[in-house]
């Protein structure tokens, strides 16, 4: 097993946080999962907290998913940011592709949590 | 009033079916649990008509929860997906699994439904937009008690006059729970010639003329 990593959960849904929550912690118990409400406050998580990978939810109040990561692109530069959002459309795929991040569609399942924590549990 | 043509119908459904297929597999990831849908009947009917329609309707409760989000881009439209009231938490508890508290629950009822339309209506509208090839951009979900004239009267599209409503009936029949519900896409006149118009290209592609 790998070291202990922070995953930063970014969603206006408090039921999808705790979804994923529930997940991460079944497959890493010693993770932390840190949560935000909001594209600002996942900005303000981010940098106390330091994550190791960021779950970004798109369709949010104020300033959005989309714009929240871009700025957590600038200032994070090598912490993985997923897309983890209900809009399947390709378009959204396209602009995740384009901006460098990952895509992942809900609803938030065991299997698909995994997927994206696989790629931290070799490092 | 509104017509298509027998191959613009037959399209619509087929467009409809595949986003209706994929909304019910992310259903049935919620839940957990297999979820089974009827192939969707389709009608172009006045708003009040349709609300008439579903309040008449004996297999539509009269208290409904009702999650809408608006779209706008190739076409407009406002989405509604629309459950028995007396049973949101039933479907909330699936969600969330067995592990939460009943109070805790009942807090959350109202944004776990919410979440659960984002998810079917995206599912539904993405699909669509992806086979239109055009984007459609939504606005958050938004939550609805009432009767169905209330809820459709309640969205941005329904209060509009010349508002008609593209009724997509939908049965949601789970292995283990009884749970039935309802998706109707409300549209003005001319967001329905613009729909029409992106069935007319769909069609073109389809036939290599696109």
């Amino acid at each position: 097993m790998g070291s202990t990593k922070t995953v930063l959960i970014v969603d206006d849904s408090r039921v999808s946080r705790m979804i994923a929550r529930q997940y991460i912690a079944g497959l890493h118990a010693d993770w932390i999962v840190e949560e935000a409400a909001t594209g600002e406050e996942s900005l303000l998580k981010a940098r106390q907290a330091t994550p190791d990978l960021i779950l970004m939810d798109v369709n949010m109040p104020g300033m959005g998913g989309i714009a929240a990561a871009e700025q957590l692109r600038q200032e994070f530069p090598a912490v993985p940011i997923s897309l983890l959002t209900a809009n399947v459309q390709t378009a959204s795929r396209e602009r995740a592709a384009a901006m460098g991040i990952g895509f992942m569609e809900k609803p938030i399942t065991e299997a698909r949590i995994a997927q994206l924590l696989a790629t931290l549990e070799a490092a | 009033m509104f017509q298509l043509t027998e191959l613009e119908n037959d399209a619509l459904i087929e467009i409809f079916n595949i986003g209706v297929g994929q909304a019910a597999a992310s259903m049935s990831a919620i839940v957990n649990e297999a979820v089974r849908m009827s192939v969707p009947s389709i009608s172009f009917i006045p708003r009040a008509e349709a609300a008439r329609l579903l309040g008449s309707n004996d297999a539509v409760p009269e208290r409904i929860c009702g999650v809408s989000q608006h779209y706008a881009g190739a076409f407009e439209t406002e989405a509604i997906l629309m459950f028995p009231e007396d049973k949101s938490l039933e479907i909330v508890r699936l969600m969330v699994g067995e592990t939460v508290p009943l109070k805790e629950l009942t807090e959350m009822e109202q944004e776990a439904m919410c979440e659960i339309g984002n998810i079917m209506l995206n599912s539904c509208v993405g699909t669509l937009a992806n086979i239109f090839q055009r984007e459609l951009q939504g606005s958050l979900p938004r939550y609805h008690i009432g009767t169905s004239d209330e809820i459709l009267n309640a969205t941005s599209a329904g209060s509009q006059s010349d508002s008609v409503v593209l009724m997509l009936h939908i049965d949601f029949v789970l292995e283990k729970h009884q749970i039935h519900g309802y998706v109707a896409f409300v549209l003005a006149i001319a967001a329905l010639h613009d729909l029409k118009d992106q069935i007319n290209l769909y069609i073109a592609r389809a036939m290599g003329q696109g």
